[in-house]
Formats: C-alpha cells, structure tokens, sequence
C-alpha cells in the first residue's frame, strides 16, 4: 500500500525525472542488447540497426510504460484539460456566452443560497444546536401572552424542575434597556438570562466569567452584566480593563463580568442581543411591569430552551412532557381566576398540549422561510433554462464538430474518452463561471442586504456577502451539476458519431436528431419561463395591491419615533409629565401641525389583545379579542382619522370614574350589535381577578382602519386615554408635518436632546418609510421574481432565435428552391414562422397547466387576487408569445432575404 | 523453437520474470536472457513486452529496483523480488503446476 501510494506521489510530481530514468534504462538496455550481438560477431552499425529493429518504437515502450503507472488517469485528464483549454480558446465567441451565462445563473443560485443559508438554515452557533429544544405550550392560554412560543415563569419553574428529558432547561427575555455611557444615552437590545444560560447553550468567555446558576436565586440581587463581543468591540472600543467595572444600565449602576466568545448575539437570530442581565434582575431592566416577583401563572413572557440528554430524541422528550404539562394544568386550573370560568372553557383548558421546536427556530425564520425557498427555486428554473440553452449550443457544436470526434475515433480513440473531453469542456466553462459567479453573488449580497435589509433598530439582520465553507461548496455542487446537466447529452451524442460518413462528408443525420432534441429543449423553456413569469406577475401584482391599499389613513407627512424614559429610572409621575410637556413642546414647533401619542406602535406587526364582553353580557367571552391601544388626545387627528360619530378624549377626561372608549366600526359590529354605539358599556376580561374589570363607556366612533400590517383586514379595536393609566414606560409619538418629513428629523433629534438628552430616541422615521420597511419582503420577492422572470424569458427567446438561426441555415438549400418555384419573400417567413409557432405554442401548452397547479404553492404569498388570476396567466402568454415571435422572425427575416441562385450554388 | 508473444498466456510472462529473480537480482536485459535461458529458448521476451510488465509489477509492489553497474560497467537498472514478490512466485507456482498438471492429463501426454 504505502509503496503504491509512494508510487502515485512519484509518478504525479516527479513526471519529469520518471521518463528520464526510464530513457536511460531503455538505453542501457539497447547498448547491452548490441554489446551482445557484436561479441556475437557482428559489426557496430550492424548490431545497433538490428537492436533497433528488435526493440520497435522507443516511444510505444515509453507510452505502454506511462499508461501503467498509477497516476495515468491524472495525466489523461491533464491532457484533456489542455486539449479543453485550447479547443475552448478557438471559439471566445462561444466561451463567452457559455461562460457569462452560467455565471449569471450560478451566481443568483449562490447568492439566494447564501441568505437562505443565513438567514433559514444555518443553526445558533452553540455547542450541538441540533439537541437544543424550545419548549412552547399550544392552546388557549387564556391569559395574557408577551409573543408567540413564550411561557410564564412558574411554568418554566415548573417543568425544568420535574421534567426527565433534559440535561439541563434555561429561559431568557428579550427587552430594550438605556445604556448610559460617558455622556450619551444609548438604547440597546438585552436579553435576560436564567442562571444555567451560558453553561447549557456551551458558550465560552472571552473575558472574564459568565451569568451562573448562583446569580439565578435572589431577585434584584445581582447587578452584573455580560457583553456580547461584538457590542464589546464597537462600544467599548476592546477595551480588556471593562471586565470589573461598573456602567450604568437603566441607571442602576451595573458590574460587567465577562464578555462572551465572538459571534454569539444571544439565541434569537435577526434580534441580535448586545447585553446579557440575570432574569433576577427583571425589575431593574423593565422598570413597572413584573411577571417575576408576582409569579402570575396567566402571563406569558419567557421563552424555555433544553438541552435533550444524550439518547433522547425531540418526539420522546415532546411525549414524556405531555403527562407534566396536564399536572401543571390541572392545578392552573383550580386558581381563583379560573372560577367563572365554564366547564367547556377548562375542558378546552386542559387540552393545551407540548410542542418542542428546534432551538434555532424563532419569528423572523419562520417568517421567512417561505420567500426564500420561493426565490432560491426560482434562481434555480433559471439556471436550469441556462443550461438548455448551454445544452442546445453545444448540441450545435457537436454536430459541427463530427468531423473532429470522426478523425479521433479513426485513429483509436475510445468513445468514452471522447465523452470525458466533452464533459472536461463543460467543467471548464462550468469552473469558470462558478468562480465569476461567486463575484457576482458577492456583489448581489451586498446590494440585496443594503436595499432590502438596512439596518433597522428593531431588527438587525447580521447577513454576510463574504462567502464562506458552505457557499463555496455550494458553487462547487453548482458547478458540476450544471456541468452535467447541459453537457452529458450533447458529450454522449458527440460520441456516437459514425465514423466513415462523417469523414467522407459532412452528414446530416446527426444533426436532424440532434435539431429535434434543441426543439424539445426549446419547448421546455418556454413552457418554464412561463412558469416563472406567471409568478412574477402574481407576486408584483401583490405588492402593488399592498401598496395600494395602505392602512385606511393618509401616510404621508406622518413622522414617528418612540422614547421610554422609564428605562432612565423616572418616576411614573415624572414619566407622565414628561409625555405632557413633551407633547406641548413638540406641537410648538415649527413645522409640526399636530402630535399624537400612542403606547403601542401601529403597522409594527403586532398588537395589545384583550377579550372584552359587553356590559351585562352572560355567557363565555369571546374567542376573538380587540386590538387595544392608549392614547392621547390628538392622536385621531394627527394620523388624519375622523371621528363618525362622538368626541376624541380631552385632558379633562381623568379620574378613576371616567373610564371612557373610542372605538372602531368593527369593534361596534362584533361586540356592540344594534342601536348607537355611543354610550354604550363594555367591560376589559380579567381572568386574574375578575372583580377588577371596570365598565368602559364609549364616547367615540372611528372608521375601520389597519392596526399590525397591510395585510390584515381591520380588527375590532378600541382607544383608551393613555393618562388613565397608573404605569407608565413607552411612548410612541405621531407628528404630522406641513412639508416633507424627512426635513423635520435632524430639527427634532436637536430639540430632544435640548429637551432631555439622557432619554435617547428610538426608531426615528417616517410613517412610509416603516411602511416600506414592512414590505420588504414582499418587495424583495416581488422585484427578484420580476427579474428571474425576465431573464428566463429572455434566455428561452435566446434559445429559441438559436434552433431557428440554425435551421434556416440547414434549410437555406430547400428555400432557395422555392423560392426560385414562385414563393413570395411572405410565403417563406410564414413557413419559419410556423416553426417557430409550433415550439411556442408547445410551450404554453405545457406551461399554462402547470403553472396554473404551481401557483397553488404561493397562494400564502399573495395578496387581494387569486393564484390562478386569469389576467396574471394571460399577460405572461402574451409577454412570452411577443417575445417567442420576436425571437422567431428575425432568422425569418434572415431567410426570406435568401437569394434563390446563391442557394442553390450552395454545397 | 521460440513461441510467438502473442501467445503467451496472460499471467506466463509474470510468472517467467518472478521466476527470473528468484536467485538474483538482474537488469532489463539480464532478465531477458535468463528467461530465455530457462525456457530453452522458448520464449524470447522483447523489450515492449517486457518493460510495461516490469513496471507494472514494480508498482504493485512485488519488484524493487536500483541503480548498479551492469557486467560492461554500463549504469542500469536492476530488479529485485520483493516479500510480496516471492509469496506471488509462490502462489503462481502453486497455480501453474495445477494448470499444467490439468493440461498434461487432459491432452493425454502420458
């Protein structure tokens, strides 16, 4: 073994001094062979000539000898690949339509890849991700919920105690916390870790220690703080000295105890955590609202990981807490708050079941996977239309090359290796577009990243362009695919060339197979790029439907931001004067016509929900709850919605007594059925402490308009006064201006930091640009299906101007003769037009139908028409019939130009 | 009288070079004569067939081979059995007497 492998080693690097060792024994061999036949009488001249004729051709000894050795395949291939390299170069024409094709569509294939990698596939970089587990609870909760797949803390408590799966079980909540340094205000994302975090998810230090199980006991206990690396770098500039030191979050003066390994950004991707804070010091980070201390089971706010023990798989531990779960229920359910509730209500209760999903998993995966699959197969069809058309020129070649292979075959060589040469061919192009490919793919990351995923405050996408291991391998997969998808079928026919006639004279039998071959493959385009174009059209049609639509309220001139000035230790009663004076403040300004405030954000994707019931109301709460929000009093008039019927709130609208309502004409058909709205009383469902659900009166009717995204149909929704509330931490500001927004936004940055400048300002915008911002999806999806669309239909119209070109030129003989029988220059276009028509219509044929089934597949995708919306299907017919018949007259053209006596000269 | 190589048996000529460095090591042509000798003339191995097997048996690792003086102290090529080398001879002798013992009875040469 080791002396063949020695052998191979000798025979790949040492070629050179192999064949001169064996030149010289072969000559040591000839001198002894004569040596003997002159002792044997003979003379020199005689003895050589003889040896010689003995011996035969010292060159077939040395090529039996060369093709023995180990490394003999390398050199064929060596051999092949520079009989490749200057075939190629003989035609740059064709290299370089092979070459920029393929590097097109390996290049959108790689790109897709990488931000479907990135952003779907790859796992949170911790020790064994694929054992890690999040631990949901599915059902009617009935209680109140901080975001899908969370838990609340008893039940946390609960099952990482007595459950017999996991090694070891941590929770964490996201928040936002003000970071006070040197003297600026900065708000950053934080996650609140239990104890066992670090240790669990195996995450090292790059300084100091991490959060541990012994900082997880007592609340407010532990001021310590753990910095994400990257945070460490841009913020604190690497400085090492940090570890020890004391920096103020929330203006609680905290300990940085480590910084954590590099590349981890806590466990949700797309929300990357810049501060890690014991959960035990919940309080401190969320100033006024508390699901710790007060244990309240009917809260949901942690999200639960485990890590499975070795030998356990996802569906076993699933099964094994299920049992956990229902005793965890059953004493739930025994709780004062579930007292008036209805039998059928606890039965339904009790049915609430375990669903474990990969620790990787969180909203913007699952928000995004289905785009991204949709795009990566759409850049797949595309590439896979380059590749007929690379399949349908070298089909073309191949038969002018007969002759070639011919003349190979003749002087002995084997039909497979003249399918290697032609496969070598294709792996040259193929290699040479991946790698112009991975440029392109570079440079569409980047501009991918910067038009559709800028940097946002909310959500900070950490997408990379630089390729790594795994797009790499992807490009190298890519590459011989494609290398064997368009070049196995022209390589094996190429092989099968007859030898005699195509010597004697160029044959056309070949090339009639091989033309009705490129007609198929024409037709398959068509029929795939009609495919791609109906999608496109489905997919832009929804957007502009989304844009169109907008939110029931006028959007532009409308500026946003919010600020949570508990975050910087205010009082409730400095916070709510500080909304007060800030909203008199902002209203004096210049360019400001009116301030609305607002606690949750609108057309940010989500919403508060409550049930409600009507006062006096007897029987089980509505299922469906109403969106709620708390506002001040200008709020309608700042976003532009007008009052029905009713009053807005007024400052005078306080008290514990004056509990008072705006709401929705949906609000209205859902909850308050029959007569006027106005006056009527409805109560907030407290399913915590049901003696506390104070009657609200309503005083005012709105439109219906949009609340989380476009997408929806306006829900049930009711306004409140944001003053009658006793807590109070974020606010989110409205401004409508008199001119263009976005010249207000540096004036106001400068007013609010002469106003308060520890309270920093956040997710300052316009209204449409949030708007884009929440259509970034479906614009991303829309504009690159639009472009994959184009491109396949221009490639399908390339290959199908290439069979015609091709045809026209093998039939120029047969239209010159009827031509010169009396057919008009007319007569012959319609002759190749009907070709042309022929592979058109074939290709709709095909395409219409299953386009129509795969449209089914993004019917989720779409918005305000159906998938098989007949304008969509007939409007790409007509842009791939327009575009075939283009691509069909000009070699139509071409032939009816043919000068009837030329042609017939011809051959 | 010499038999065409054309008819050597597949696996003969191994088996005659194996057979040629039982007792010592030789060059290209020494190996030659000495077949030639041991066969009386039977078989006479030329350099085309020859070189390829010696090559090919060198890299299956049943030959070694060095550089010496030949008797006309001209620099040649010298081979040599190998461990493996010598179980092959073994094994192929093994092989041919059982070949030759089937052929000699089936062809009746009593």
């Amino acid at each position: 073994m080791i002396s063949r492998l020695r052998g191979f080693w000798n025979n790949v690097f040492r070629r050179n001094q192999l064949d001169r060792d064996l030149d010289e024994e072969l000559r040591a061999y000839a001198e002894l062979v004569s040596a003997e036949k002159m002792r044997a009488g003979m003379s020199p001249e005689e003895a050589y000539r003889d040896t010689r004729r003995e011996m035969g051709g010292d060159e077939q000894i040395r090529q039996s000898v060369r093709d023995i050795r180990a490394g003999a395949l390398l050199d064929r291939l060596v051999q092949d690949i520079r009989y490749g390299m200057r075939t190629l170069w003989r035609s740059p024409g064709f290299c370089l339509v092979a070459v920029t094709t393929l590097a097109l569509g390996i290049g959108a294939n790689s790109a897709m890849f990488s931000l479907l990698d990135q952003i779907v596939l790859r796992l949170l970089p911790v020790k064994e991700p694929e054992r890690l587990a999040m631990i949901t609870e599915r059902g009617n909760f009935y209680g109140d919920s901080y975001g899908p797949n969370t838990v609340s803390w008893p039940m946390f408590e609960d099952l990482r105690d007595n459950n017999r799966v996991f090694s070891g079980m941590f929770c964490r909540f996201p928040t936002a916390v003000t970071l006070g340094h040197g003297n600026h205000a900065a708000q950053v994302t934080a996650e609140l870790v239990s104890g066992s975090y670090f240790e669990i998810l195996g995450i090292d230090m790059a300084l100091g220690r991490p959060i541990l199980p012994q900082d997880d006991s007592v609340p407010d206990s532990q001021p310590v703080v753990v910095l994400s690396y990257s945070f460490w770098q841009t913020y604190f500039n690497s400085d090492r000295t940090i570890v020890g030191r004391a920096i103020a979050v929330n203006s609680h003066n905290m300990t940085v105890i480590g910084v954590a390994q590099p590349g981890f950004d806590g466990v949700e991707f797309g929300h990357p955590a810049k501060v890690f804070v014991p959960i035990m010091m919940k309080t401190e980070m969320t100033p006024r609202s508390d699901g710790l201390k007060d244990r309240r089971r009917r809260l949901q706010w942690v999200t639960a990981y485990g890590r499975l023990k070795p030998g356990v798989t996802m569906e076993q531990a699933q099964l094994s807490l299920q049992p956990l779960l229902h005793s965890i229920l059953e004493m739930e359910v025994r709780e004062p708050g579930f007292r008036e509730f209805t039998a059928a209500d606890r039965e339904n209760f009790l049915r609430n079941r375990i669903q474990l999903l990969p620790g990787s998993e969180n909203g913007l995966r699952e928000y995004m996977r289905r785009p991204l699959w949709l795009l990566v197969a759409l850049t797949g069809a595309v590439l896979l239309l380059a590749c007929a058309n690379l399949a349908s020129l070298l089909l073309a070649r191949a038969t002018a090359r007969e002759h070639e292979f011919a003349v190979r075959l003749a002087i002995g060589a084997s039909r497979a290796r003249i399918v290697r040469q032609l496969l070598v061919e294709c792996l040259l192009l193929s290699g040479a577009g991946a790698l112009l490919g991975l440029a392109l793919a570079f440079i569409a990351d980047r501009v991918l990243e910067k038009m559709y995923l800028s940097a946002d405050t909310a959500t900070q996408f950490s997408v990379s362009p630089i390729p790594d291991a795994r797009m790499l391998l992807f490009a190298l997969c890519a590459m011989f695919l494609t290398s064997f998808a368009f070049g196995l079928l022209p390589a094996i026919r190429g092989s099968r060339t007859e030898i005699a006639p195509a010597i004697a004279e160029r044959s056309v039998s070949g090339a009639a197979g091989s033309l009705a071959l490129r007609r198929t493959l024409v037709g398959t385009q068509l029929a795939l790029s009609l495919l791609l174009l109906v999608g496109a059209g489905l997919l832009v049609r929804t957007l502009r439907n989304l844009e169109n639509q907008g939110p029931g309220f006028p959007t532009d001139h409308l500026l946003t931001f919010e600020i949570n000035p508990s975050l910087n230790g205010y009082t409730d009663e400095q916070t709510k004067d500080f909304f007060e004076r800030l909203a008199v403040d902002l209203q004096t300004m210049p360019g400001v016509s009116s301030v609305g405030l607002s606690t949750m954000p609108i057309l940010n994707g989500y919403a508060w929900q409550n049930a409600v019931e009507e006062k006096g109301f007897q029987g089980q709460p509505k299922q469906d709850q109403p969106v709620l929000n708390m506002i001040g009093p200008d709020y309608f008039a700042a976003l532009g919605i007008p009052l029905l019927a009713g009053r807005a709130f007024t400052t005078r609208d306080v008290g514990p007594a004056a509990e008072y309502a705006v709401v929705n004409q949906a609000f209205v058909r859902e909850y308050l059925p029959g007569g006027n709205p106005l006056g009527k009383r409805f109560r907030l469902v407290n399913s915590e402490d049901p003696s506390q659900m104070p009657d609200i009166e309503v005083i005012g009717l709105i439109p219906d308009m949009k609340y989380r995204d476009l997408r929806e149909t306006p829900p049930a929704q009711a306004y409140f006064p944001y003053y009658q509330d006793t807590k109070f931490r974020f606010m989110n500001f409205y401004l409508r201006t008199q001119a263009d927004p976005r010249l207000l936004m540096d004036p106001l940055r400068e007013r609010m930091r002469q106003f308060d400048p520890n309270v920093p300002v956040v997710g300052l915008h316009t209204l449409e640009e949030q708007i884009g911002y929440s259509l970034r999806t479906e614009r991303l999806v829309a504009s690159l299906s639009a472009v994959f669309g184009g491109l396949a239909t221009l490639l399908a119209a390339i290959g199908l101007y290439g069979v015609m070109a091709y045809s026209v030129t093998r039939r120029t003989r047969e239209i010159g003769i009827r031509m010169a029988l009396g057919a008009t220059r007319a007569n012959v276009v319609g002759i190749v037009m009907r070709e042309a028509a022929v592979m058109v219509a074939a290709g709709l044929g095909a395409g219409v139908p299953l386009a129509l089934a795969l449209a089914e597949l993004i019917r989720s995708q779409l918005f305000g028409l159906d998938p098989r919306d007949p304008l969509t299907v007939l409007g790409a017919a007509l842009v791939l019939t327009a575009a075939g018949g283009f691509a069909g007259f000009l070699p139509a053209f071409r032939a009816s130009s043919v000068n009837p006596t030329a042609a017939l000269r011809q051959e | 009288m010499p038999i065409p190589p054309s008819d050597l048996l597949q696996g003969t000529l191994d088996v005659l070079i194996l057979k040629s460095l039982a007792l010592q090591e030789l060059h290209g042509m020494g190996i030659s004569r000495r077949i030639s000798q041991m066969t009386h003339g039977a078989f006479d191995v030329k350099a085309g067939s020859l070189f390829p097997a010696l090559h090919r048996m060198e890299q299956a690792g049943w030959l070694k081979s060095e550089w010496g003086e030949s008797e006309t102290n001209r620099r040649a090529k010298f081979y040599s059995l190998t461990k493996a080398g010598r179980k092959q001879l073994q094994t192929e002798t093994e092989r041919w007497e059982r070949i030759s013992l089937a052929m000699a009875a089936t062809l009746g040469t009593n």
